[in-house]
């Protein structure tokens, strides 16, 4: 691919800019299709690189360049820019990031159902991994286990392992179907009776959802007895109703010699040759560390420097094996489901994520809305759909490769719809996709986008300059008499009960503290790594699982016993800080934010019910908190260790650098003459409030939020 | 976020100002009567007192004295002749003739989560479709009546405003008495700079949509407007308190959910449409009696307090006030001196907003433990908002999915409430 490229290159015959082979048939058969259709306007001439650099960074990244991307990008010869823009890009851990983000939204995922966080770094370790989707998805549908501990079961948790909205879930999530319409009434709209509905929710009717007493376990597992039942509870009297037989309603294409299910075989046969190889070079690698550990251990026996341990430790870790297997036993039932959803053949599948990353690189899908593929609901460009599905899964359903080839063509690189167009041109053209629909950065991307521009990842004040003095209500242990104590009798300190009266008829003072009144725009990370560390107590929670209600309820007891000096009164205190400010990235935030997180006002879903995606709609409160929020004041104000700063006041101040610096870093691209003009006198003679308040409106203007 | 409902305030602004307007050939009084309402609407605004935790009926609206589950509190006389409640309210007592009590409420539902759905949007939690809760309904459905946010909560969350769209979402206020940081500029810009800002602002941005027909840039503009329009408007002064005089803070009792309720009048005052007022520490498992007298002071002087003064100003008339629980707690007082959650039967509070004061609807057994009757159910209460808003609670809208969901899940109003 690579020399074809080069080859082309070398001998002009590349009149457009595509850079891979798939990318430049794609573009070829949009083109057939279009006409065929009968379409007379002309595609949009691409982008220019600035705007591709911006437009594609956030994207992968979800920030815009910095100064110095900028300078890197334009530094490469012009040719190799955008390919090199992408393979850089997708090194980065933020390229994992953004589409942990895009994967959260289509699965639902949310930090606070339980093992949520831990799904989200699973998910997020998935990508990073480049793990195939069919792979992350059989897992998703299939495992059973405990919240936390087996990250994967944390999907059906989010709808409580209950088999009715699983079907529901799987046949909107995974292959673009409402078929949940048919759990009340057969499809309205389409071919989905109900009892194909019961069919598809049978997979999921043994596993249930268990939570231990005390512990608030959570985990799935198999049962003998399936809770499906035909007919329908509101249908038939309950003495009427037997299990239903499960059945996956969608026939798979039964061609299997198609070219990109042989190619699908072929690169699966290699990995698997390829594993097993290394899987035996490992094994023999592993085998002469045991024989070197076995000899360590017992040199150390000897020296009488290791207690004779082995036989306990191997008791342990038989114990933990068996009470694992019998907690969680593995569904049957949804590792066939599994394997039908995932199945090459099965078109729907990977349609259904082809559509749904075009469509968030793109702008718009083929099918929209992107989960309702059905009948009356036929895609535009068909052609160019199936083409990216078929290569897709001949390249073993490899979630980087398909980003890069839809990045990488035309259709992605295009400018937008001339000014003059009226709408039924724009129109026209962006759904011929011939132009680039006008798109707002996803809510993330805005907010990292801000904190980059604003230089906020690190503190860009020197250290003192931010002081501030708060009144703060903390909690302190209540002074115990130590004689007293042991007897379980508490003294309180007068002097302490005086300080709480106070404290208790104020109300809490968080007002000057920026971080409690703005907390609306915090990034708290989670740390993923951690969350997929297998816990000390693990072993000892499954041993709960299995404990009865008295011994459960005697180990209660004697952890609730009165402990002394626990108790805490509160003091109101002065404190003064440094209020440097410095932000976090949004991307690994727990998610989705609290309602009326800047995250949230923004569009981010709520990843409930199916069908809730981004909101992309403007609102008086994304102004507010664009006006008046802690985020963008912070951004726009002017901090003596950043570049600009130098430009303003230095000895070789210069002000028309400067501007053109702060568009840059802000718009990334070069004001035009007016712009400067115009810049000068918004920034008076005061230039460093002058310069924060053109920043503040840079950073406002709808040409920072809105793709270029 | 109150665009659309904005836009709407606009239709049904110009619809209304001609009497002889007609739409699509209809006279105005066929397109109301097509929504389905019988009358004209008896309320405007709403405050919803919202208890969680599950707050016991026992202890408050419906006491049961001499029996055994009655526990530590005394009933005590109202202003309305044979009503009594419990003792932790005196100065609300003299405030019954304005209110209403329903004590035959008919939950299903025990665990805080699902009854707390049930209760703020009439329907129970069903797989993965979300209801918006009904200050959502009363934005969407009603048209804003001021600059400020239409839906407003305070010191807590509010359900969400889910297929309803995110205009019609409760505006957050996190401590009630203190300005809220995002109505106004930082308080390093002053407000010419701020001025100045936004000039220049408008300028780039109808620069960047200059001749671009597309609506993704003018959609904006409107929102920023209405920010701007918020940000200007003198009704901001509500929300802060450093004017109000430390008299009238002390007569609702100088607490955070004193300072709530006094926020809540001020805010109907100002055209708010829906103002939920949070407050939690109801789930009394143990020494219920201590908690309850404890919630009582806080409550008791805010509560009388703000009926007492919106029933001065004649603003009670247009005010539906309603304070409400996911469920009521065991008559059986257990071995911590707590009681449990009891969702068979509990009771809420209401007042105003045409409601005819004195009224109690249904009652409990002897014990407080089953409605005797005139049992109440849940969407029965929202029905209840509905028919003294003038909204239409069979009315349909549409999910993402496109299925077809009732503003209220089935309530039939409770009429008799009314007079």
């Amino acid at each position: 691919m690579r020399l074809c490229l080069v080859f082309v290159t070398l001998i002009g015959l590349c009149p457009v800019f595509s850079l891979s082979a798939v990318a430049a048939e794609l573009d070829a058969i949009l083109g057939q299709e279009n006409k065929q259709l009968g379409v007379a306007a002309q595609p949009v001439p691409l982008t220019d690189d600035l705007s591709f650099l911006r437009r594609a960074s956030v994207d992968f990244i979800a920030r815009i360049p910095t100064n110095d991307e900028i300078q890197e990008y334009m530094g490469w010869p012009a040719s190799q820019r955008r390919e090199k823009l992408l393979n850089k890009l997708m090194a980065e851990d933020r390229f994992t990031d953004r589409w942990t983000i895009f994967f959260s939204d289509m699965l639902r995922l949310r930090s606070s159902s339980p093992g949520g966080s831990a799904l989200i770094a699973y998910v997020h370790k998935a990508i990073d991994e480049g793990m195939p989707y069919d792979e992350l998805s059989r897992r998703l549908i299939s495992t059973n286990g405990k919240a936390n501990v087996n990250p994967e079961v944390g999907f059906i948790l989010g709808d409580n392992a209950d088999p009715l909205a699983m079907a529901s879930v799987t046949s909107q999530v995974f292959l673009g179907v409402r078929m949940g319409c048919a759990e009340c009434h057969d499809h309205p709209f389409d071919v989905w009776t109900r009892h194909d509905f019961y069919g598809l929710a049978a997979y999921f009717g043994k596993t249930q959802r268990v939570e231990t007493r005390f512990t608030r376990v959570v985990y799935t597992t198999e049962a003998d007895q399936t809770s499906v039942l035909w007919p329908p509870e509101d249908e038939a009297e309950s003495k009427d109703r037997a299990p239903i037989t499960p059945r996956f309603p969608i026939a798979l294409d039964e061609d299997s010699s198609s070219s990109f299910i042989v190619r699908f075989e072929a690169l699966r046969r290699k990995l698997a040759d390829k594993a097993v190889r290394e899987k035996a070079e490992a094994d023999a690698d592993n085998l002469i560390d045991l024989v070197d550990l076995a000899a360590a251990k017992a040199e150390l026996r000897i020296r009488g420097e290791l207690p004779d341990a082995t036989t306990s430790e191997a008791k342990r870790d038989i114990r933990s094996i068996d009470i694992q297997k019998s907690l969680y036993r593995t569904s049957v039932l949804r590792e066939e489901l599994a394997a039908f959803v995932t199945d090459p053949r099965n078109r729907y599948f990977s349609r259904q994520i082809v559509n749904r990353i075009w469509k968030e690189l793109v702008g718009r899908g083929f099918v929209e809305p992107v989960d309702d593929f059905r009948q009356d609901n036929l895609p535009q460009h068909p052609e160019v759909m199936d083409y990216l599905a078929d290569e897709f899964v001949a390249h073993g359903f490899d979630l980087r490769w398909l980003i890069r080839e839809i990045a990488m063509s035309d259709v992605y690189g295009r400018g937008h719809a001339p000014d003059q167009a009226d709408s039924i041109e724009r129109e026209e053209l962006e759904s011929k996709f011939l132009a680039t629909p006008t798109r707002r950065m996803i809510s993330e991307a805005l907010y990292d986008s801000i904190v980059t521009a604003g230089h906020l990842f690190d503190v860009k004040h020197p250290a003192g300059v931010n002081t501030k003095v708060v009144q703060e209500t903390i909690r302190v242990p209540k002074k115990i008499d130590a004689a007293d104590a042991e007897g379980g009798v508490e003294k309180i300190n007068i002097a302490d009960l005086q300080e709480t009266t106070v404290s208790n008829a104020m109300p809490l003072s968080q007002s000057a503290d920026s971080s409690g009144r703005y907390s609306l725009e915090n990034a708290i990370e989670l740390d993923f790594a951690a969350l997929l560390e297998q816990k000390d107590d693990d072993l000892v929670i499954d041993r709960m699982a299995v404990m009865s209600a008295e011994e459960l309820e005697a180990q209660r007891m004697a952890m609730t016993r009165p402990r002394p000096g626990m108790d805490y009164t509160t003091k109101v205190v002065s404190r003064s800080y440094d209020d440097n400010p410095r932000f976090n990235s949004s991307l690994r935030m727990a998610s989705p934010a609290p309602a009326g997180h800047f995250l949230r006002v923004f569009g981010q879903p709520e990843r409930q019910q199916l069908g809730d995606f981004r909101d992309d709609n403007a609102s008086m409160r994304q102004a507010l908190m664009m006006f008046n929020g802690r985020l963008t004041n912070e951004a726009a104000r002017v901090g003596s260790l950043e570049p600009v700063h130098e430009m303003l006041m230095g000895k070789k101040a210069n002000l028309d650098k400067a501007i053109q610096f702060v568009y840059l870093e802000i718009l990334t691209r070069v004001p035009t003459k007016v712009e400067v003009a115009e810049s000068r006198e918004i920034i008076g003679r005061d230039v460093l409030s002058g310069m924060e308040d053109l920043r503040w409106v840079l950073l406002n203007c709808n040409e920072f939020r809105f793709l270029p | 976020m109150w665009m659309s409902c904005k836009d709407y305030r606009v239709t049904r602004r110009q619809m209304l100002a001609g009497t002889g307007a007609t739409l699509l050939g209809m006279s105005v009084s066929d397109l109301l009567a097509n929504t389905g309402k019988d009358h004209k609407p008896l309320a405007e605004n709403v405050i919803l007192f919202w208890n969680g935790g599950g707050m016991s009926h026992i202890d408050t609206w419906d006491p049961k004295p001499g029996r055994p589950t009655q526990g530590e509190f005394e009933p005590i006389s109202t202003t309305v002749p044979g009503l009594q409640i419990s003792e932790i309210f005196p100065k609300l007592a003299k405030q019954m003739h304005h209110a209403a009590l329903i004590r035959s409420i008919a939950g299903t539902q025990g665990a805080h989560g699902r009854a707390t759905y049930n209760v703020q949007t009439s329907y129970l939690p069903a797989g993965n479709l979300i209801h918006p809760g009904f200050g959502s309904v009363v934005v969407s459905e009603l048209p804003n009546l001021g600059d400020l946010p239409a839906y407003i909560s305070i010191s807590g969350s509010a359900p969400r405003a889910s297929y309803l769209g995110q205009q019609c979402e409760a505006y957050y206020i996190a401590t009630p008495g203190m300005k809220d940081p995002y109505l106004s500029f930082p308080e390093r810009i002053a407000e010419t700079r701020g001025a100045k800002r936004l000039e220049t602002l408008a300028k780039f941005n109808r620069r960047f949509a200059a001749n671009k027909n597309d609506v993704r840039l003018t959609a904006g503009k409107t929102s920023i407007d209405d920010a701007v329009e918020l940000m200007r408007s003198p009704a901001l002064e509500a929300f802060e308190f450093s004017k109000v005089p430390q008299k009238v803070l002390d007569r609702y009792g100088d607490t955070t959910f004193g300072r709530g309720a006094l926020l809540a009048k001020r805010l109907v005052e100002n055209g708010v449409r829906f103002v939920q007022v949070n407050r939690g520490g109801f789930d009394t498992h143990s020494n219920n009696f201590e908690a309850m007298a404890s919630h009582g002071e806080v409550m008791d002087p805010a509560l009388a307090s703000l009926i007492e003064d919106l029933a001065d100003t004649g603003m009670l008339e247009k005010t539906l006030v309603l304070m409400v629980s996911e469920f009521g707690r065991t008559p059986r007082v257990n071995d911590n001196a707590g009681r449990d959650h009891w969702p068979s039967v509990f009771s809420c509070f209401m007042a105003g907003g045409g409601i005819q004061g004195g009224t109690v609807i249904g009652s409990s057994d002897q014990d407080g433990g089953e409605p005797k009757d005139r049992p109440v159910q849940v969407p029965d209460i929202h029905a209840t908002l509905c028919h003294a808003l003038g909204i239409d609670p069979e009315k349909e809208v549409m999910t993402p999915l496109k299925r077809p969901m009732k503003l209220v899940d089935d309530g039939t109003a409770v009429k008799e409430l009314f007079g």
